[in-house]
């Protein structure tokens, strides 16, 4: 370019101006690169947003939360529980499948709804649509329930109730959750023969058989804890593999049918493309918690006979690609 | 005198700093509660996680206090904006709102205020007295009695149809078949969804609410603010005392009672809510009155039934909470997590291992039920302003709560395109002269009947004989059919009285 040749004015300007752009946009460019979002040395460089999938007030909201409170001690910045319900999680899930994978967004939810809605079609896609950060923490149990009254003393008795008299004794189940799937898996590994009726959610299958809706139903631990202790209600056994070390003599549900069991696990999940440094260091910051943090398990032991449980990345995907072959062996029945 | 009772009324009573959580709780409440879009549930899920760093005490006596709060807040902007701050101030609006037009804003409030003060105090002492007598009556309830008793409640309908019964039922219908969007009862089905996900959740009653009632009167102005019309209010801020004179108060006795047990009825039942308590109370007002052509036209006998109910609707849902570990409606189940959290197991045991609390919960709820009828008192006349903005400020204002409202309820956009949607069916509705409550009752009433009968239909299918040992399900029944045949052969009668003459 000669040193003498004249700008218009207006050429002028509009050179500054490219040039301006020009500067803005590889400054962009460069704080693209060296962005702390999508890197894992300084993360966490800002809040954290957890998309919690079910409710306040119930089990999965209140394990997300207790977690993400003591995150927020051990990482020293906000994480913010956000509940985004409906359709058992399946709307949150379809929503932060495809979210900015910058490793400030995260998902909670429980293995129930998070493989059970793959497995009955309500969603179109399962826990390989994210990132595994974790299974983080393990509800105390799903148990076969009867009133006190009732003849049957063992999960034995009743199956074998149930076969001799067909479809007279009244089991409460919830159509499409982890309930509905021990309910299949009783009918085809144990050939039980309940009259299956859907009472709702745990709590309104608790009240059917209070009011002696139903003749035995089940429900987690802690929604008929208060009625095994005054004598109302008897357990005849845990769906967990094993009895949980806080209630020991809960009798197993696979010692009578050994396909019967079903863990309900709490899951965190990140969108895919994930920074897997950043789901590594999240997933180590989970484990420490549970591990060494006496406020965690006094928490989760007081609320849900919960003991502390988290599992590493690869743990974790082991254990949900386990629980989803289970759920999909049966998903005919499911649909 | 009992230990426990006075462990739990010294918590709650004597430390200053439950006072003020109680006293905030309440009025955070009422601000929720009587701004349209915003409901009681929704200030209890937003305060539910700091409860849980909190004791028990303080944790539930904040909850309760919001939940009484919220609840009775929502008759400001039923009387005052024709617009139910929550579902259960429906039927509030029906009387409420022309006698604000009338320029009887103050006495309707009062009104609505003390009587929501009266439902609560009533609900809560029967929770207090009969408790878990009557919990173990509520659970007796199974797919038969629910069956019936939503059929019983949907011939509500006929009543709150006005003159053309036809217009009526379809209105009611459509409110059923909006209910029917979204997952189908027990096989969980996905139905009219379009294969859209969003769609599965189905619409909320808060988005078919603010939308049929808050949008379609935005655009119902919006549609005449070109007009010269101008409306003037009337306002007349002086009042007296409560705003009601003491004949008036012992007219209403009757009504009271049997509002408030309407509402501590439907309370207790798990699963059908305050939305419902209110109509059925206002129904059952119109039906026993001697002029029901009144209702409807500004007369204080709608407000003391529909807010006396939805009240002492509390107390009545609390019940089973306590009493069972049931929770009854949405808020009751955020209470159930409250509670736990605390290690506070709601169910029999709960007077054995923790009376204290289950005292100090009740003292909450007594105090929580004053500082409401104090703040609400106190801040009537500044309500009142609400009528003297001028429309074209007010309405965007609202939209914008309702939007807020309508996605903070589940943290989806979604459900501001919902009440859009809603918002132009009541439009179009209003336009054809057809009635909006009968859908309500339809969209509330509608899935709990379908799911009932289903449930029924499997019991009937097993044994058909068990029909005949359901005795209060056969009443239900009998009484629905009686009520239906009387209301046909009136109707029958005054179109050919009409005819004739």
């Amino acid at each position: 370019m000669s040193k003498n040749h004249h700008f218009g004015k207006g050429e002028f300007l509009m050179k500054k101006f490219l040039a301006v752009i020009g500067l803005i946009a590889i400054a962009l460019a460069v704080s693209g690169v060296l962005h702390p979002a999508h890197a894992a040395g300084n993360w966490p460089g800002k809040n954290i947003t957890v998309i919690v999938t079910h409710g306040a007030g119930g089990d999965t909201d209140y394990n997300a939360r207790l977690m993400c409170r003591l995150l927020e001690k051990k990482l020293g910045v906000s994480v913010v529980p956000v509940n985004v319900t409906g359709s058992n999680g399946a709307i949150a899930m379809a929503q932060y499948k495809d979210a900015n994978p910058d490793g400030y967004t995260f998902v909670m939810t429980n293995t129930a709804a998070l493989i059970g809605n793959e497995a009955s079609g309500l969603s179109d896609f399962g826990f390989d649509a994210f990132e595994v950060v974790s299974v983080y923490a393990k509800q105390s149990g799903e148990n076969f329930v009867v009133m006190s009254d009732s003849p049957h003393r063992t999960l034995e008795e009743l199956f074998e109730a149930s076969r001799a008299k067909p479809n007279t004794i009244k089991f409460g189940i919830s159509t499409g959750g982890g309930v509905y799937l021990a309910s299949v898996i009783m009918e085809h590994a144990a050939g039980t023969k309940f009259a299956i009726i859907d009472e709702g959610d745990a709590a309104s299958r608790m009240t059917a058989l209070l009011g002696k809706h139903v003749d035995a139903t089940i429900v987690p631990y802690a929604v008929t804890k208060e009625y095994i202790q005054a004598g109302q209600v008897r357990t005849l056994g845990t769906l967990l593999r094993e009895a949980p070390a806080l209630l020991p003599d809960v009798p197993v549900a696979n010692s009578v049918c050994p396909e019967l069991v079903l863990n309900t696990l709490y899951a965190c999940l990140a969108p895919k493309g994930t920074n897997p440094a950043i789901v590594e260091a999240l997933n180590a910051a989970m484990r420490d918690i549970s591990q060494n943090d006496p406020e965690y398990k006094a928490e989760v032991n007081r609320y849900n006979f919960q003991e502390p449980w988290t599992l590493t990345v690869e743990e974790s995907l082991a254990e949900l690609r386990g629980q989803r072959e289970l759920f999909m062996k049966y998903s005919e029945y499911l649909q | 005198m009992d230990s426990a009772l006075w462990t739990g009324f010294t918590s709650v009573a004597l430390d200053p700093f439950v006072l003020l959580l109680i006293f905030c709780g309440v009025a955070v409440g009422i601000v929720f509660g009587s701004v349209p879009g915003l409901t009681a549930t929704m200030a209890v899920v937003m305060f539910l996680p700091m409860t849980y760093t909190m004791t028990s005490i303080q944790g539930i006596s904040t909850l309760v206090a919001l939940y009484i709060g919220g609840i009775s807040g929502g008759l400001i902007s039923a009387i005052l904006l024709n617009i139910p701050g929550t579902p259960s101030s429906v039927a509030t609006c029906f009387d409420g709102s022309p006698m604000a037009k009338k320029g009887q804003a103050s006495k309707a409030l009062g009104i609505g205020i003390f009587f929501s003060f009266l439902g609560t105090l009533l609900g809560v002492g029967v929770l207090v007295v009969v408790s878990p007598m009557l919990a173990q009556f509520a659970i007796k309830f199974g797919a038969y009695e629910y069956c019936a008793l939503a059929l019983f409640s949907l011939s509500m309908v006929i009543a709150l149809s006005g003159r053309d019964l036809t217009k009526g039922l379809i209105s009611a219908i459509l409110g059923a078949v909006w209910a029917t969007v979204g997952l189908a009862p027990i096989d969980s089905r996905a139905r009219y969804t379009f294969g859209y996900v969003e769609l599965t959740a189905g619409f909320k009653l808060l988005v078919f609410l603010i939308g049929l009632f808050a949008i379609s009167e935005v655009i119902r102005y919006a549609e005449k603010v070109r007009s010269d019309e101008h409306y003037e209010i009337q306002e007349n801020v002086h009042i007296g005392g409560l705003g009601f004179t003491f004949k008036e108060f012992c007219s209403q006795i009757g009504n009271t009672i049997r509002s408030a047990l309407i509402g501590i009825g439907i309370g207790i039942l798990p699963g059908i809510g305050g939305g419902v308590s209110c109509m059925l109370s206002y129904t059952a007002a119109k039906n026993s009155s001697k002029d029901p052509e009144k209702f409807g036209t500004g007369i204080i006998d709608g407000i003391v039934a529909s807010e006396t109910a939805n009240n002492a609707s509390i107390g009545g849902a609390m019940i089973p909470l306590l009493s069972l570990g049931i929770p009854g409606d949405a808020v009751t189940a955020m209470l159930l997590g409250g509670l736990m959290v605390h290690n506070v197991a709601p169910g029999p045991l709960i007077f054995d291992k923790s009376a204290p609390v289950v005292y100090g919960i009740f003292i909450a709820m007594l105090i929580a039920s004053f500082a409401m009828l104090v703040i609400e008192f106190l801040g009537l006349r500044l309500f009142t302003k609400v009528l003297k903005v001028p429309k074209n400020y007010l309405l965007p204002i609202i939209v914008m709560l309702c939007c807020v409202g309508a996605i903070g309820d589940s943290n989806r956009v979604f459900d501001a395109w919902g009440i859009l949607f809603f918002g132009l069916v009541g439009f179009g509705l209003i336009k054809a002269a057809i009635p909006l409550t009968p859908m309500i009752l339809g969209f509330i009433l509608g899935p709990m009947f379908e799911l009932n009968l289903r449930k029924v239909s499997q019991l009937f299918r097993m044994n058909p004989l068990s029909f005949m040992e359901r005795p209060i399900a056969i009443v239900f029944f009998l009484v629905t059919a009686v009520v239906v045949f009387l209301n046909i052969r009136a109707n029958i009668r005054a179109n050919a009285q009409r005819t004739g003459v």
